[in-house]
């Protein structure tokens, strides 16, 4: 039955298998059970991803219960498209640790640019 | 202390004994006997109410909901699922049989009770307080009832939707031990909701809810939210019928059964599609007005063909017709809102000799069809229509293939098939996801979808007319192109009367939506002209001009709408509706030139503001159409008078080209005295030919811009135009055109070629315009500068 067609409506979606994006930039993979008018979505058999590089983990969540205005963006999954990714599947202990080491790296990244912003400040400073 | 005011006081404390406290009353006022009795009655009420919530609350009445032990059972559910389903099955279904055993009477009861409810009510409407009958909860009836709801639900659906139900379903499986109710309890079922103790007397607010908001109900019924979203159900047998909304997507055959049905409406178009769709509320308000005359039967369809007759000029005469022998049970008494949808112009053209007779036959046939067979999908376009049928024998077909052990092939049916093996599917009911899209349909309501939808309503418009116009011309088949249609509401006037307080000294007055008061208490303090330099003036000023270029718009916008509501009024109300239209253009024009009444127009200052700003030219052009002759003139003077200043402000913007269209159309409408002297300003010639300046600036500006070159010719060629039609016209004009025309080839040629800009178009008869007043040679001359002749550029 043809929901309200030209709209954005979750009500086809229910029962499918989706990807939610979280606004704190999770990723959520569920099958999408339950809505209502504020797109509160709840999803059953839950997996977050993680995603590194080429390489993701998951990790199993159970029922989640998200607050529509949390989300992002979604969308259904094709389950025979699914397994035809690139991407390589890790252990989510791994992937943690990947997770972790990119984390860091950036933080270092940000630090050094930070304190070439300041010397250049210094020297500008210092011309003048 | 007032007498009530201390009774109240005292009964709180007390358990309902009406007697107690009449004796209390009685020893402590000398009030009039009968007065006290009424308010200890009315007390008493209360009383009963609070002590229900203080049962609820605290005592016998408070349940745990075990949610706990209901996960657990899922949980159980999830691990020994895969191992040995048919025995869980077998066991659990045969538990849950022996719980109910002791009630299967009244389960068949309250089945029944549920059908027939269902059939006139709406689910997914929750109900307020005041339409439904007081109920008092029984103690023990709260932690099972909205498990129950959606079992008892079930029970109901399970015949209707076979194919949807998974083998096992998880509701059933996690149901609590069920503890054995009182026959009251299936009054209690009606209402998946908490006990009235959880609504708060709101005052001067919208309605009260009987459950939170987010409760998808179980119950399906009527709110009274307020008069304005009532609606009544399309069709009704009985003819005392409260006002419903139409039935949702569960109850009435789902599009793709309709289209099924025999001799519905659905399949043929009765009425001719050259007309808007488009009911005014007026119009609906007719026709709930004439809704109340006779009885019978009406399908929605009817109803949506209707508003298919306003634009005609058989529409005065159609309607009173149409309510007559059209209308039928669609409201009762109470000023509802037709929440119909309208049906855009039918694809397929019948024969359009078939008014009246049209719908009729169509009528007949929906009134001996039997109450089952309610064609609803009115509300959705016609293409919509076809391609839910197409879709209905697509699935029939695959169903056929897939009963049939044929191909599993194809997307959809792994779907379903994958569907078919979760168990956990349809978790949400499908009455829960029409209730959903309820909602999401009344978010688009709307009371002028013009106003509030514009662009849509515009670009499906453009669409249907582009696919209409593709017919005629026999394109092939027409794509087919869902639309959304939302639901219209007529605008009911609403007079909102602050709630006042009986029995309280004074006038209290409680601020609300609809009554809001004032909080901050600002004070306008207008700066003195001494303190502000002249930026500041400046800036004022262009501020002040902005506003008035606002301000104008809004008239703008309202008077190029006066077409359209115009079509939709009635006959009485259409001189009013010129009047005002002419009004506002005065006013237009006013704000355009600066209103200074009874004085010449001297300045033209205040015209010259509105054209520096972007948005200022644009409102002109648009506005020129709407002015009459005299007053369009006056601006085109007045811009080409000041035109070298404007082209100057113009440098960034550029957006003078889109005046020329209109003033083009102007020129052609002038007479000759006025192009004489538009042609001067224009090219700012000197008034007598004698002194002819050094340079002009003002010709070399003109010249140099786009929009100017442009107007130029356009005035040339007007010029032209008169005298070639008009040989024996008035040899002053005559004259004075000749003369200028002189000056005017005499500056053309005078000015170099290069700085030239490339006009938007040249009129083609400038050849011969300047052939009258030149020679051969200064003519080429004059060609090849302002390139006249086609083959040189």
């Amino acid at each position: 039955m043809n929901y309200m067609p030209g709209t954005a409506s979750l009500i086809e979606d229910i029962d499918k298998k989706h990807l939610v994006l979280l606004r704190d930039g999770r990723t959520l993979i569920g099958f999408l059970r339950s809505i209502d008018q504020f797109a509160n979505l709840v999803l059953h058999q839950t997996v977050e991803r993680i995603h590194v590089g080429k390489k993701y983990g998951d990790i199993p969540r159970g029922i989640f219960v998200v607050r529509g205005e949390n989300v992002v963006l979604l969308g259904e999954i094709d389950l025979e498209k699914e397994s035809d990714t690139p991407l390589q599947q890790v252990s989510i202990e791994e992937i943690l640790e990947e997770q972790r080491v990119e984390q860091q790296t950036r933080l270092e990244a940000e630090k050094l640019k930070v304190q070439a912003l300041k010397d250049r400040d210094d020297e500008a400073t210092a011309f003048s | 202390m007032s007498g009530k005011l201390g009774d109240r006081k005292n009964a709180i404390f007390t358990r309902s004994h009406n007697e107690a406290i009449l004796l209390i009353g009685k020893s402590l006022e000398d009030c009039p006997l009968d007065e006290d009795e009424d308010a200890f009655q009315g007390l008493g009420e209360e009383d009963e109410e609070i002590d229900q919530f203080n049962d609820d609350t605290f005592g016998s009445g408070a349940v745990d909901d075990d949610w706990q032990e209901a996960h657990e059972r899922l949980a159980e559910l999830e691990e020994k699922l895969p191992a040995a389903v048919n025995e869980q099955t077998g066991n659990g279904e045969r538990d849950e049989m022996d719980l109910l055993g002791d009630h299967e009477e009244n389960l068949a009861e309250r089945l029944s009770k549920m059908v027939i409810e269902n059939e006139l009510e709406d689910p997914a409407i929750m109900t307020a307080v005041q339409t439904r009958p007081v109920l008092q909860p029984q103690p023990g009836s709260l932690n099972s009832s909205i498990w129950d709801g959606s079992e008892v639900l079930r029970r109901i659906r399970g015949p209707l939707l076979a194919q949807e139900m998974p083998a096992v379903s998880v509701l059933e499986y996690a149901l609590p031990q069920r503890t054995p109710q009182a026959p009251e309890d299936d009054r209690d079922l009606s209402e998946r909701a908490l006990p009235r103790r959880s609504t708060s007397p709101v005052i001067g607010s919208p309605p009260v809810r009987a459950v939170p908001i987010g409760t998808p109900p179980k119950q399906m019924a009527v709110p009274s939210f307020n008069q304005q979203i009532l609606c009544p159900k399309p069709v009704h047998v009985r003819p005392p019928m409260p006002p419903r909304y139409p039935a949702p997507y569960g109850e009435r055959m789902s599009p793709n059964q309709l289209c099924s049905v025999p001799n519905s409406s659905l399949l043929g178009h009765p009425f001719p599609p050259s007309v808007p769709p488009v009911l005014s509320p007026l119009q609906r308000a007719q026709l709930l007005g004439g809704a109340q005359l006779q009885p019978g039967r009406m399908s929605p369809s009817q109803f949506a063909r209707v508003p298919g007759f306003v634009g005609s000029p058989l529409a005065a005469a159609m309607n009173p017709k149409l309510l007559q022998g059209r209308v039928g049970q669609m409201l009762p008494p109470a000023p509802g809102f037709r929440a119909f949808f309208s049906a855009p112009p039918p694809a397929t053209p019948p024969p359009p000799q078939q008014h009246p007779p049209g719908p009729g036959p169509h009528l007949q046939n929906l009134r001996s069809q039997a109450p089952m067979f309610r064609p609803d999908t009115t509300h959705l376009h016609p293409q919509h229509r076809r391609l839910l049928h197409q879709r209905q024998q697509q699935n029939r077909n695959q169903h056929r293939n897939l009963n049939g052990a044929g191909d599993r092939g194809s997307h959809r049916s792994s779907h379903h098939d994958h569907l078919r093996k979760d168990p956990y599917a349809n978790l949400m009911l499908q009455r829960e996801k029409d209730w959903v899209s309820k909602i999401q349909m009344m978010q688009l309501q709307s009371t002028d979808p013009y106003l509030d939808d514009f662009y849509y309503q515009n670009y499906f418009e453009k669409l249907e007319k582009l696919s209409a116009a593709e017919e005629v011309q026999g394109d092939g088949p027409k794509k087919e192109r869902t639309k959304l249609i939302t639901p219209q509401v007529a605008k009911l006037e609403h007079t909102y009367k602050p709630v006042q307080f009986e029995g309280s000294l004074g006038k209290l007055t409680v601020s609300s939506v609809n009554n809001p008061r004032k909080m901050i208490d600002a004070v306008v303090t207008s700066r003195s002209e001494d303190d502000e330099t002249k930026e500041k003036q400046v800036r004022d000023k262009r501020r002040k001009t902005l506003v008035i270029i606002e301000k104008t718009y809004s008239l703008l916008l309202d008077v190029e709408d006066y077409e359209r509501r115009y079509l939709l009024s009635l006959e009485e109300e259409r001189p009013a509706l010129m009047e005002e239209r002419k009004h506002k253009i005065c006013s237009m024009y006013d704000n355009l030139r600066g209103k200074l009444p009874g004085q010449e127009r001297p300045s033209d200052d205040h015209f010259v503001q509105i054209m520096c700003i972007r948005k200022g030219k644009r409102m002109v052009a648009r506005i020129l159409p709407f002015l009459s002759t005299e007053q369009a003139a006056d601006i085109l003077m007045t811009t080409a008078r000041s035109l070298p200043f404007l082209i100057k402000k113009d440098a960034q913007d550029e957006v003078l080209p889109c005046l020329l269209s209109p003033f083009s159309l102007l020129v052609y409408h002038l007479p000759s005295v006025t192009v004489t002297s538009l042609l001067q300003q224009l090219m700012n010639l000197p008034q007598s030919a004698a002194a002819p300046a050094p340079s002009n600036p003002h010709l070399t500006a003109v010249l140099q811009n786009k929009f100017g070159l442009s107007l130029l010719l356009v005035v040339l060629s007007r010029g032209e135009d008169l005298q070639s039609s008009d040989p024996a016209a008035e040899s002053t004009q005559n004259n004075q055109w000749t003369e200028v025309m002189f000056t005017a080839t005499q500056e053309l040629l005078r000015i170099p070629q290069a700085a030239l800009a490339k006009p938007l178009s040249i009129p083609t008869n400038l050849v011969s315009l300047f052939s009258r007043y030149v020679d051969r040679q200064k003519l080429n001359l004059l060609e090849t500068k302002l390139q006249l002749v086609q083959g040189i550029r």
